[in-house]
């Protein structure tokens, strides 16, 4: 079979046989993965035969044959050009694929996860509730009553002291709240 | 006749032959094995005939190899 440059597409990409009716493609293997190259054969079998190979260590291998009789004139020109851009597009949403994988793993995790239930009175038994689930170094989650309310001791006038050996020691004053000036 | 070389690294092994099976009917169908292919030989009355059932068993073949995910390696055999 002898093999012509294919037009206007690049001729070390694109070769098609000497009697029109098939088509070579040269694929870089390094920009397009065989996942890519399976999605736009795929796409093209109805369309034209479709048979793989490999060209050397780095490069595909794709011969799209034209399925009846002999091709309209730049048909297969156009076929050539359409399989290019549908590899682009399989190798791009391959890449995305490849890209989202640790996401979507995570979210199927999560529901999984989910879907199993609540846990069981034996999971609660063994849960470990003594660490706090909350570090809160300001005090936001403090109640108004614990932050600001007075303190629970002899500090009152007329409360009995919880303990009376130490009511004689003087005690440190606690701070007041300042009323402002002409109140 | 018409020799299809399936590349061992493309296409599954079990794939070329489920789709040898489909399309015996229609051809005469040799099948062998080399180092880096699976190697179909397809004869038919008419060099047309021959051309489109071999057309028609590589993309066959190649349908059967994308849905079922790839082709696994060169140890997959013909099942």
């Amino acid at each position: 079979m002898t093999l012509q440059p294919a037009g206007a597409l690049p001729a070390d990409l694109c070769t098609f046989d000497a009697q029109g009716a098939s088509v070579e493609l040269r694929v870089d293997a390094a920009l397009y993965p065989l996942t890519a190259l399976y999605g736009a054969a795929y796409v093209f079998i109805d369309r034209a035969f479709v048979l793989l190979g490999r060209e050397d260590a780095t490069h595909w291998r794709a011969t799209l044959a034209w399925k009846r009789g002999t091709p309209p004139e730049g048909a297969l020109r156009e076929l050539a050009g359409e399989f290019m851009n549908e590899l682009l597009s399989c190798a791009w949403r391959a890449g995305i694929s490849e890209e989202s994988r640790s996401i979507l793993e995570a979210v199927t995790a999560q529901a999984f996860a989910g879907a199993m239930g609540p846990p069981a009175l034996d999971d609660l038994d063994n849960f470990d509730f003594s660490e706090d689930a909350l570090d809160d170094p300001l005090g936001i989650a403090m109640s108004w009553e614990e932050k600001y309310g007075k303190a629970k001791s002899a500090d009152a006038k007329g409360d009995v002291p919880r303990d009376p050996t130490k009511d004689a020691e003087p005690r440190p004053e606690t701070p007041q709240a300042t009323k402002p000036e002409g109140s | 006749m018409i020799e299809l070389r399936f590349c061992r690294e493309i296409y599954r092994g079990r794939s070329v032959d489920e789709a040898i099976k489909v399309f015996a009917p229609h051809a005469d169908m040799v099948r062998s094995e080399g180092p880096e292919h699976w190697v179909v030989q397809v004869s038919a009355a008419t060099p047309e005939r021959e051309r489109r059932v071999a057309g028609e068993l590589g993309n066959y073949a190649l349908g059967l190899t994308v849905k079922s995910g790839g082709a696994p390696g060169k140890e997959d055999g013909p099942g």
